[in-house]
């Protein structure tokens, strides 16, 4: 049954792909239980279905069979409105490649996501700037995309992924365009959010010191979970 | 929503200017064709109510050539169903088809002035009686050459000192001169052909007896010397405008023409447009927009390039058809080019349906995309 401590619950997961009239199995039987409030690592080589397991878990892919529930949700039985609308509430989600849109200023990329929800202009405007000021970019809201370095853009797709508070932040490799500085202060923001807002999170990355800064690890390997352990508590 | 699409359009903002011009001069074409077809339709539309009749010399086609003895007058007032008759000698500045053509109609002053009271006030009415060298011009004529009151003006030989303004619905007064028929008699004679007139303006009692009265007419003056040719007035213009009725079909067909490339344009630049955005629409749909809000920016963004090119080109073609106030004018008869609102409006509306037709596919591709298929593209 249902626990309430539990974010993200599956069983027997299964993602198939179909190429070239071939089935490539990219996930196979997953079973995982990870706890609300927990920060979570997921790591493993180039093509071990790392990504694929977090857009499962977004509900941005389907799973192929099993079971699947995320923040008291059975993604398996939604239709793909419900799943957006459930998106728009439940997931944050953090792009390896920032994915900012570049006509929209900071400011106007952290409000987009609160379109979704019904909120007055002074309502919005409070969130963004709360966001802003988590990640520390308050002061470049007016900026442009472009006129960003990197680590400014994935501090702006932070606050977007944040802004609406949602249950679970989903990140996939957000350093991996990064400087090793930029790294390390995006994985200092990653973990203040964690310890002091007490938000969940699952980071997907290839890199063992970044992983550091989870409390749990789990290892995928060619679709199948190859270890789960954990870091510190 | 709406703003995320307007600034779509500046992603590519040389494209979106382009686009936006092509739409508006394709909408400025269409507005200008269809105003030279509803001045056309005006002139030449039979009304049933239709009273008047022209007189015109048979198989002449030019005000230079149609010569009628004046006292045809007399003749053409005793056949039954005539309700008036008006001798008129018209001297046009240039009979082919032309944009600036000064038409004077010799009229009998005082049947004219009882007849015309009404369009002009009676001060300037005495006046124009008064002097024989004097014309009443139409509104039209007066704004295109910028005449008031007092000037005097030449044309076609022809010098005329205007007396006043002339406010008249028929196109065909709008820009004519109208001059005492003895005068405009004299100055064209040169010869001894005083007594000659152009053309009788002939009004029948009933509508129903037009084509009877106009029978009766050129029957009258079968075997005489200058056998006639009676039209119903509107048929007259037709008949005269037949070339430029065919060029202003002509112009129509390039207006619609301009119409599908407005479809071709925005089509081709949304396509264009969406091209690149797979990713930034996974992006959104990841955000929790839902396919129907995809669709909706994509058809915003086409709806804008169709709206904002249409409404400049409707603007500049409307303002275009104002200022210069031309008539076309072929063999003495004129038809006016009115700007219409209506025009605009049409044009600005198909524009927007258009636009919005040609966002219709590209609106449900994207809403349909997959997130996943998206970021792997
Ligand atoms: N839509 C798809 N169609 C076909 N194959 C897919 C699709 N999505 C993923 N795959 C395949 O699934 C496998 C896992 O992909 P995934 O992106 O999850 O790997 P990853 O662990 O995130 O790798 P990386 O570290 O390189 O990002 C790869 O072999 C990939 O080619
Ligand atoms: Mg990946």
């Amino acid at each position: 049954m249902h626990n309430p401590d539990t974010i993200i619950a599956c069983h027997n997961l299964e993602k198939h792909y179909e190429r070239g009239g071939e089935i490539v199995h990219v996930l196979e039987s997953i079973d995982l239980s990870l706890a609300r409030g927990g920060f979570v690592a997921l790591m493993g080589p180039s093509g071990s279905g790392k990504t694929t397991l977090l857009n499962l878990f977004a509900g941005i892919d389907r799973p192929t069979a099993g079971s699947l529930m995320v923040d008291g949700q059975d993604l398996t039985h939604l239709s793909r409105s419900q799943l957006a609308q459930w998106r728009a509430v439940s997931i944050g989600y953090v792009f390896q490649l920032y994915h900012l849109v570049p006509v929209l200023t900071a400011y106007e990329n952290v409000e987009l996501p609160l379109f979704l929800h019904d909120m007055s202009r002074s309502e919005r405007h409070l969130r963004v700037s709360e966001a802003l000021d988590a990640v520390g970019i308050t002061d470049r809201h007016a900026h442009y995309p472009r006129q960003l370095s990197g680590g400014q853009e994935q501090r702006v797709a932070i606050a977007r992924a944040i802004v609406t508070r949602p249950a679970i932040l989903l990140a996939d490799e957000p350093t991996g365009d990064l400087d090793r500085t930029a790294a390390a202060s995006i994985m200092e923001l990653l973990g203040r959010l964690h310890s002091e807002k007490g938000q969940t999170i699952v980071m997907v990355t290839h890199d063992p010191a970044t992983a550091t800064h989870a409390q749990r690890l789990v290892q995928l390997d060619k679709g199948r979970l190859v270890e789960s352990s954990m870091v510190r508590s | 929503m709406a703003s995320l699409a307007c600034r779509g359009l500046r992603r590519r903002p040389i494209r979106s200017v382009l686009v936006l011009a092509g739409v508006a001069v394709a909408v400025f074409l269409y507005c200008t064709a269809d105003a030279m077809r509803s001045g056309v339709e005006r002139a030449t539309r039979s009304a049933s109510s239709e009273t008047a009749l022209i007189v015109y010399r048979q198989n002449r086609f030019c005000p230079f050539t149609s010569q009628l003895p004046q006292s045809y007058e007399r003749a053409i007032a005793r056949i039954p169903g005539v309700a008036s008759v008006v001798p008129v000698k018209i001297v046009v500045s240039n009979c082919r088809a032309s944009l600036d053509v000064v038409t004077f109609r010799g009229v009998p002053a005082k049947d004219f002035a009882t007849s015309h009271a009404a369009e002009t006030s009676p001060e300037t009415m005495s006046r124009w009686l008064q002097r024989s060298d004097s014309a009443l011009i139409g509104r039209e004529l007066a704004e295109r050459r910028k005449l008031k009151p007092g000037d005097r003006f030449t044309a076609a030989g022809v010098d005329a000192y205007v007396a006043g303004i002339l406010e008249s619905e028929t196109p065909q007064d709008q820009s004519s001169a109208f001059v005492h028929l003895s005068f405009l008699q004299e100055q064209a004679k040169r010869g001894g052909t005083g007594g000659v007139v152009t053309q009788f303006d002939v009004r029948v009692t009933d509508p129903l007896k037009l084509d009877e009265v106009a029978r009766a007419i050129d029957k009258h003056f079968a075997n005489d010397e200058s056998p006639t040719t009676t039209r119903a007035e509107t048929a007259h213009v037709a008949r005269a405008a037949t070339d430029v009725i065919v060029l202003v079909q002509f112009a129509e067909v390039l207006g619609i023409a301009a119409l599908v490339a407005v479809f071709a344009l925005v089509a081709n630049a949304i396509v264009l447009s969406m091209r690149n955005r797979e990713m930034e629409i996974s992006v959104l749909q990841t955000l929790g927009f839902r396919g129907m809000h995809i669709g909706m920016l994509v058809l915003f963004e086409a709806f804008l390039l169709g709206s904002i090119g249409g409404g400049i080109g409707a603007a500049f073609s409307y303002g275009a058809i104002a200022l210069a106030r031309t008539a076309m004018t072929m063999e003495g008869v004129s038809i006016a080019i009115p700007p219409s609102i209506a025009i605009a409006l049409t044009g600005v509306a198909i524009a927007n349906v258009l636009s919005l037709l040609a966002g219709v596919i590209p609106a449900i591709l994207a809403s349909r995309q997959t997130i996943v298929m998206g970021f792997r593209s």
